[in-house]
């Protein structure tokens, strides 16, 4: 009830605000004989002065600058991807200003800002926990006056950060988050998600797996007991039975779990074949350490479904054999990735991950899709961004789905390699073993998987 | 498995597990039992365990915002894991005998909320130091060679061979500080001022030396169970709180003031984690919380303890 009022009261003001914005704007405009900012500069940025559309969420935008909330876990145990997408929002926020990166591929973006302002942004720390995350969205969104904000890792965190955009018509462009509930159940409008999901890693990973290791096996799964984890895990059960194998059983662990070593004996008493861990950053790299400490691998193979460069650094030879997904590696041979990568190296002089990359996409992905629609009114850019595709984010032709608003896309299936062969310096982990591709080894309609729960809700300008 | 097998796997799975808590708790007991200060600084110590330690056994990189804005690399002895074993206890008796100069005698006649907030306070400095200076990055501490791998116990499963070193360690330093409390003077001085502080002084001894001793040899478990910790847990600067917890909770389960306290309590709090993992997973990190719940409505001085926690 109070976030009602809250929210009536703010659209209140926006609308007083807007039309003083018009009225000053004139007034503005006789006296300094011009116009003297980005607002005024005759591209098309009079519709966010609030003369075309309606004011929805924090638009239209006061004065010169849009602000972006990045809003990324800095403490907890994905505090590392973290750390890694809020550098690479720093430097997408930085290229949308002056230009380089894929500003200068992406004929949509000028680097001169985006749609005539400059680009501000605002941080967060989510805490890696789904209240801490809405509290801060929420801050962003009522005091920061951002038009959109991005984040992820977790699951939990991005699904109710966009609960809240829905909630106040302000976009989120999801990072990190690898739920089927992101997309599904608790899909949103006014989320997109460039992520792949649990049932696609399923797609990808059974078929490589269940050749590799042969047919008619027993699995257990240790999975993170919320969203992402029960997502995956029934995922990963769906696709290797499917594959002919059988799941012996499966045990929800706590996020942020220190210790696993009970949790991996009972593994190792069950009699299984395979060992699937569904943890991921810092739980993910403990768990398969500790599960190669306690010996497992030598009784059982490991898989890890879910990968990326900061957890593989932190297992180092632990994952060496250990199979899994990842969205992007940053040493793929295409001209985007190519050029994020040199730019990233350049400013923080370490490799980007995985997360770093849909950082930086996101917000690249918004940009474009405001300057195609010539406005930051949210629903026409979110019109702009559905059935949207593209082929320059390093990772082949993608699709953001306008049904469900999950892009559908290839995923890379990796392989851990041994602690000689890796190589910090470049980020090289492992080994890709194959680009599953969409549609072929990868996707599924808009009326099946998680898909077949998503119901979008409300554009806000019916 | 027999179910021999199964109780046996099942105590050496609780020592593994208890170890780190009973080595941090010890010291946390006998600050509150002797000096009736409540100081969860005593984790900072166990922070400085880990990165100290990594800096003396491997290296330390230092990857924070300060230290890349002053150019500090890498730093480290290279001198292996026993070194650091034997090194770190003596640095974090130092510091601990400087926190009880400087930080808790000024708060020894203070509430207990006052010691409680600086102590606090100081852990999260502690903390914030770390993430400045050598970032919040998880750090490898590579375990030492002839403790790689893992050991098959036959027919009552296989264990990590650092899990049983660690179990083995923390026997040894225990039964260590044990030995020295029942039959020394100090601690026979530190005994008697747990009972009772007053009677001591008009006794005519001297008590504060041997509570400043006491209070470095807490702080000197505490950096070693750093040391063997950070092969297990992730070396962030959060584990500090994240050992605290538990540890806390050992004291509070144990009883104040007693090792042997600190132990029972250390280990009833690992069997209840170790048995709710295996029966019921999703009630394994509030089960000890459950126990320390319970043991505090039906013995408020906690199973070994004398004094109350809230006195």
């Amino acid at each position: 009830m109070a976030e009602n009022d809250t929210q009536s009261r703010r659209d209140v003001l926006k609308t007083a605000g807007a039309a003083g914005t018009v009225g000053l704007a004139g007034l503005a405009g006789c006296l300094e004989g011009g116009n003297g900012n980005g607002n005024g500069n005759g591209n098309g940025n009079g519709g966010d002065g609030g003369s075309e559309y309606p004011a929805l969420g924090n638009y239209p935008i006061e004065g010169d600058a849009a602000t972006l909330g990045f809003n990324v876990p800095q403490t907890g145990p994905y505090q590392e991807e973290g750390a890694d997408e809020l550098r690479a929002y720093e430097l997408a926020a930085d290229h949308l200003n002056n230009g380089g990166g894929w500003v200068d591929l992406w004929d949509d973006l000028s680097g001169d800002g985006v749609n005539g302002y400059e680009i501000d942004y605002e941080t967060g720390d989510t805490a890696t926990d789904a209240d801490t995350a809405r509290e801060s969205a929420s801050r962003m969104i009522e005091r920061d006056n951002a038009i959109m904000y991005s984040g992820g890792s977790s699951s939990a965190t991005a699904i109710a950060q966009q609960g809240l955009a829905q909630q106040e018509n302000v976009l989120f462009m999801c990072c990190l988050t690898h739920s089927n509930d992101t997309t599904g159940g608790d899909c949103v409008r006014y989320g997109f998600r460039e992520m792949f999901n649990a049932y696609m890693t399923g797609q990808a990973l059974a078929p490589i797996v269940t050749e590799e290791y042969g047919d008619d096996l027993e699995f257990y799964q240790l999975y993170a007991d919320y969203t992402w984890g029960q997502t995956q895990q029934a995922s990963m059960r769906q696709f290797f039975e499917e594959a002919g194998w059988s799941e012996v059983d499966s045990v929800p662990t706590p996020l942020g779990t220190d210790d696993y070593s009970t949790f991996l004996q009972e593994a190792v008493d069950s009699g299984a074949d395979v060992l699937f861990l569904n943890h991921y950053g810092l739980d993910g790299s403990n768990s398969v350490s500790q599960a190669v400490d306690q010996g497992i691998n030598e009784d059982m193979e490991i898989v890890v479904p879910l990968y990326n460069v900061p957890m593989a650094a932190g297992a180092g030879g632990s994952i060496e054999g250990v199979f899994g997904t990842d969205g992007w590696d940053a040493n793929l041979d295409n001209e985007p990735t190519r050029v994020f990568a040199e730019a990233f190296e350049e400013e923080y002089g370490s490799t980007p991950s995985s997360p770093a990359r849909l950082a930086y996409s996101a917000t690249m992905q918004y940009a474009a899709a405001v300057e195609r629609a010539g406005t930051f009114y949210p629903p026409e850019v979110i019109r702009e961004l559905e059935g949207y595709e593209w082929d320059n984010g390093g990772i082949g032709e993608e699709i953001m789905r306008e049904c469900d608003h999950q892009t559908m896309r290839d995923i890379l299936v990796v392989r851990g390699l041994s602690e000689e062969e890796q190589d910090a310096e470049s980020g090289r982990y492992w080994e890709v073993v194959e680009q599953a591709s969409y549609p072929d080894a990868v996707g599924y309609e808009c009326d099946s998987g998680p898909a077949a729960e998503c119901e979008l809700g409300e554009y806000g300008d019916e | 498995m027999s179910v021999v097998g199964s109780v046996v796997g099942f105590m050496i799975q609780t020592l593994a597990v208890s170890s780190i808590y009973i080595l941090v708790a010890i010291g946390l007991s006998i600050t509150l039992g002797t000096l009736k200060f409540v100081n969860f600084a005593h984790a900072a110590m166990y922070l400085a365990g880990v990165y100290i330690g990594l800096g003396i056994a491997l290296e330390l990189q230092f990857s924070g915002d300060i230290a890349r804005s002053i150019g500090l690399g890498n730093v480290g002895l290279d001198l292996g894991f026993l070194a650091a074993l034997a090194i770190i206890p003596i640095i974090t008796f130092g510091l601990g005998l400087l926190m009880e100069r400087f930080v808790a005698r000024p708060f020894y006649d203070r509430p207990d909320t006052d010691q409680i907030l600086v102590t606090f306070g100081i852990l999260l400095i502690v903390q914030e130091l770390i993430r400045a200076f050598v970032g919040g990055r998880s750090l490898t501490f590579s375990r030492p060679a002839w403790a790689e791998g893992a050991i098959s116990l036959g027919p009552l499963g296989t264990y990590a061979s650092w899990r049983l070193a660690i179990i083995g360690i923390t026997s040894v330093l225990v039964l260590a500080v044990y030995l020295y409390i029942e039959y020394t003077d100090v601690g026979l001085a530190v005994r008697a001022g747990t009972e009772d502080t007053e009677m001591v002084n008009l006794l005519g001894v001297r008590a504060t030396r041997p509570f400043l001793v006491i209070f470095g040899v807490g702080s000197g478990l505490a950096g070693a169970a750093g040391v063997v910790g950070g092969p297990v847990f992730s070396v962030v600067p959060e584990v500090g709180v994240g050992v605290l917890v538990p540890a806390f909770l050992v004291v509070v389960v144990g009883g104040v003031g007693s090792i042997v306290g600190s132990v029972v309590g250390g280990l009833l709090i690992g069997a209840v984690e170790v048995g709710l993992v295996m029966n019921a997973p999703t009630w394994s990190s509030v089960g000890i919380y459950a126990l320390a719940a319970v043991v505090l409505l039906v013995r408020p001085a906690g199973l070994m303890g004398a004094v109350e926690v809230d006195e």
